[in-house]
């Protein structure tokens, strides 16, 4: 059952999701339909992953092979060989992401754990090699592209028009997805994760449940594709490369793949952050790199878990013990970070050709650089200092702070009945304070 | 005939490099049951060691303290952040060290920029080794192989003929019983790992001389040796020798055969046909080469689920 604080909690956040478009500036209206997308496919890879455990680290060739198929649906409408609604398009997507899961998936889940996880990889590397030497299909290196086509009186024009689309579409597979959870093959994707040799002597075939529930994963990353392609209404072969592949894994599970909105919270998060950084530094696949690493270390179940912890352990009066050491964690947190930061910026910089360019115009000489709005004298000690004392101060303000946090989070869970004695320490300084 | 011995000996070279890394990756998986994503990583981690040591010192320098710097990074990774995530689970782990991978490969494109460098061998390694018929084999090509084949001896008198080895052996199947027995299991596990990443450092200072080094080599070197530790079963290092050897041969001779399918269906008369279809069937082997590897996984997994050599599913 779900509870009625849920129902209206999700009609208010799709309230909010419809009105939108009204508000934002086309820049940012375009962030939200990534964002959606983004959100779609950490959700259909969680399917495989965090419900049966399937670890894949390949789903970039689903996604892809969905966003070709749309757009080759489109080009054939556009060259009017037939009539086919542009909001039903996603379908081309979930129909090839289906068919290619079933016979990928059908080799991928002869092996179970970490072999899984490797031959996925192998076989979106195949696609990735085989892509730009085949050009009717893939369109060689520069890919194909098409135009949105009106239908049902709606031009398609518009940002607008795709972002309803994108959200309709995000919206049914998101209730479909969950809905597939409650179904008894949903249950047996569980039951598999946790102990398939019992399954098997159900009498169940888990191998044949496995591609299944693979296909069906795959079957919403092809959507998650051909939405991606109605909206940027051109693709090439770089979309099979692993770094997509790996995209979408450090989204879900910084989100939290125990969860079933974690994923799609840690993608939209990490989508925006990634839009953001990427403009401001090119070093900010390293700064994705260490928060992965760092919830990896000290928040296990992610964003979405830590969310769902709270949500769950602390009691109605608890929040006043909390957020002072809260604002502390974010404090150090932040401490740390500007150290971080600098430093890496600063390197970053100083290693540039165009820096090395005017260092040889010098004479070899440190020349001062330019970083957030001012100049460092890269050789002089009192740059350096700069970082130095931050992680400094912050390194030794973080075990205080954990040891008050942890005080806190007792303080805050303490009267609940059947509850745990204490949370991993490191659950709750990985709030805010990266050690 | 010329075409075959020289493919026969690149690939044979090229099958041992890739045994160089796939061994202590087979070798950490075998023991630990950590598929350690960032191995490729320490791989391309030993080049750009040997890269910039070359520029600062000599080449021969570069080889002797590229493992060791790969190895001291595989020490702090097992002792500050495998063995903190333990308790959650291999596929945890496998994820650690994939973010891990991430981070090297950025440090290390913080540093080094987003080109490739310019890694070469020093000036009296450049000679041909001999002439077969009228083609000049290069020396190093010789030295690489050589490089890998002393490791392989190496590792194999360490691990039969050694009390180290002999603990190793044995934590690998029966962990508590060594640890009952008075040896340190933390340790042995921290030292397979560092043993592993070490010639993962090695095999990249001695290979990125030879072949291309930069920000790319670790992924698409990385996912072949996934393929073979795949292919030859995960933790037998017979297997990754095998897998190694085949996927090296299968490039090689791939890479300079320009046939396609529609070549060889022309064989029995539909070659017309075939050429009409276009796509997949007239695609020359040599433009393919690369995803050579994965169809031949395909093919293993196909016939055999748990590898040439394993026993384990």
């Amino acid at each position: 059952m779900i509870k009625t604080r849920t129902i209206v909690l999700l009609l208010a956040a799709l309230g909010l999701l419809v009105l939108l478009p009204l508000f934002l500036s086309p820049n940012l209206l375009n962030a939200a339909i990534k964002m959606m997308i983004a959100a779609l496919f950490a959700l259909a890879f969680t399917l495989a992953m965090g419900q049966a455990g399937m670890l894949s680290f390949g789903h970039a060739a689903y996604y892809g092979l969905g966003a070709f198929a749309a757009l080759h649906l489109m080009r054939a409408v556009e060259q009017k060989l037939f009539g086919f609604p542009t909001p039903l398009i996603p379908l081309a997507g979930a129909l090839v992401g289906f068919v290619f899961g079933l016979a990928f998936g059908w080799f991928a889940t002869q092996r179970t754990g970490v072999y899984f996880s490797m031959v996925t990889l192998a076989l979106a590397e195949l696609l990735l090699t085989l892509a730009p030497t085949w050009n009717a299909l893939f369109g060689g290196e520069s890919g194909i592209s098409t135009m949105r086509g009106a239908s049902w009186g709606v031009s398609f024009g518009d940002d607008a028009h795709v972002y309803y689309l994108t959200l309709g579409w995000f919206v049914v597979s998101a209730w479909c997805m969950w809905a597939f959870t409650k179904t008894p093959v949903g249950r047996l994707a569980l039951a598999l994760r946790d102990n398939e040799q019992r399954v098997r002597f159900l009498g169940f075939n888990a191998h044949v449940a496995r591609t299944l529930i693979f296909a069906i994963s795959c079957l919403f990353a092809g959507v998650a594709g051909a939405l991606l392609a109605i909206a940027n209404e051109a693709t090439n072969y770089t979309i099979f490369s692993a770094q997509a592949s790996a995209n979408v894994v450090l989204q879900t599970f910084i989100g939290g793949a125990g969860t079933f909105f974690g994923p799609a919270l840690g993608a939209i998060i990490m989508t925006f952050f990634a839009r953001v950084t990427s403009d401001l530094t090119r070093s900010w696949l390293l700064y994705q790199g260490l928060i992965f690493v760092l919830v990896m270390l000290f928040a296990p179940q992610g964003l979405g878990g830590l969310v769902a912890l709270h949500a769950r352990k602390v009691k109605a009066g608890g929040w006043k013990h909390l957020v002072a050491p809260y604002l502390l964690c974010l404090a150090v947190g932040l401490l740390l970070i500007a150290g971080l930061v600098f430093a890496v910026e600063s390197i970053h910089v100083v290693m540039t050709d165009a820096y090395l360019a005017q260092r040889t115009a010098a004479q070899g000489e440190w020349v001062p650089y330019e970083l957030f709005g001012r100049s460092f004298e890269p050789a002089s000690p009192a740059t350096w200092a700069i970082p130095i004392m931050l992680l400094a101060v912050g390194g030794w303000l973080l075990p205080p702070t954990r040891r008050i946090t942890q005080r806190a989070w007792l303080a805050a869970t303490r009267d609940l009945p059947g509850e745990p004695a204490a949370p991993s320490p490191a659950v709750t300084a990985g709030q805010g304070a990266p050690p | 005939m010329e075409y075959i011995v020289v493919s026969v000996l690149n690939g044979v070279v090229h099958g041992l490099l890739l045994f160089m890394v796939s061994a202590g990756l087979t070798l950490i998986f075998g023991m630990m049951g950590v598929l350690n994503f960032a191995h490729a990583w320490f791989y391309m981690l030993g080049a750009y060691v040997g890269f910039t040591l070359t520029r600062h010192g000599g080449f021969w320098l570069g080889l002797v303290m590229a493992p060791f710097v790969a190895g001291i990074l595989g020490v702090l990774v097992e002792r500050y952040m495998l063995r903190r995530v333990h308790k959650y689970g291999h596929a945890h782990e496998l994820l650690l060290t994939f973010g891990l991978a991430f981070i090297i490969e950025e440090v290390i494109k913080l540093f080094y920029g987003d080109a490739l460098v310019s890694y070469q061998m020093p000036n009296y390694m450049r000679f041909a080794a001999f002439t077969i018929f009228e083609t000049n084999y290069p020396f190093y090509r010789l030295f690489m192989g050589a490089v890998a084949l002393a490791m392989f001896a190496a590792l194999y008198l360490l691990l039969t003929r050694t009390r180290v080895g002999i603990v190793v052996r044995a934590a690998t199947y029966r962990p508590t019983t060594v640890e009952a027995l008075g040896h340190n299991l933390p340790l042995v596990y921290m030292g397979v790992f560092a043993g592993g990443s070490a010639l993962a450092g090695l095999a990249g200072a001695v290979a990125g001389a030879f072949y291309p080094t930069g920000p790319s080599m670790a992924v698409d070197f990385g996912t072949l040796v996934f393929v073979v530790v795949v292919i030859g079963g995960l933790g037998s290092v017979v297997g990754a020798l095998i897998a190694s050897l085949m996927i090296g041969l299968f490039i090689s001779f791939s890479v300079g055969l320009n046939v396609s399918i529609a070549d060889l269906l022309g064989l029995v008369g539909l070659g017309p046909w075939a050429h009409e279809l276009g796509g997949l069937f007239t695609l020359q082997l040599s433009t393919v080469a690369n995803s050579m590897p994965f169809m031949l996984m395909l093919l293993v997994l196909l016939i055999r689920p748990a590898g040439l050599m394993g026993d384990r599913q």
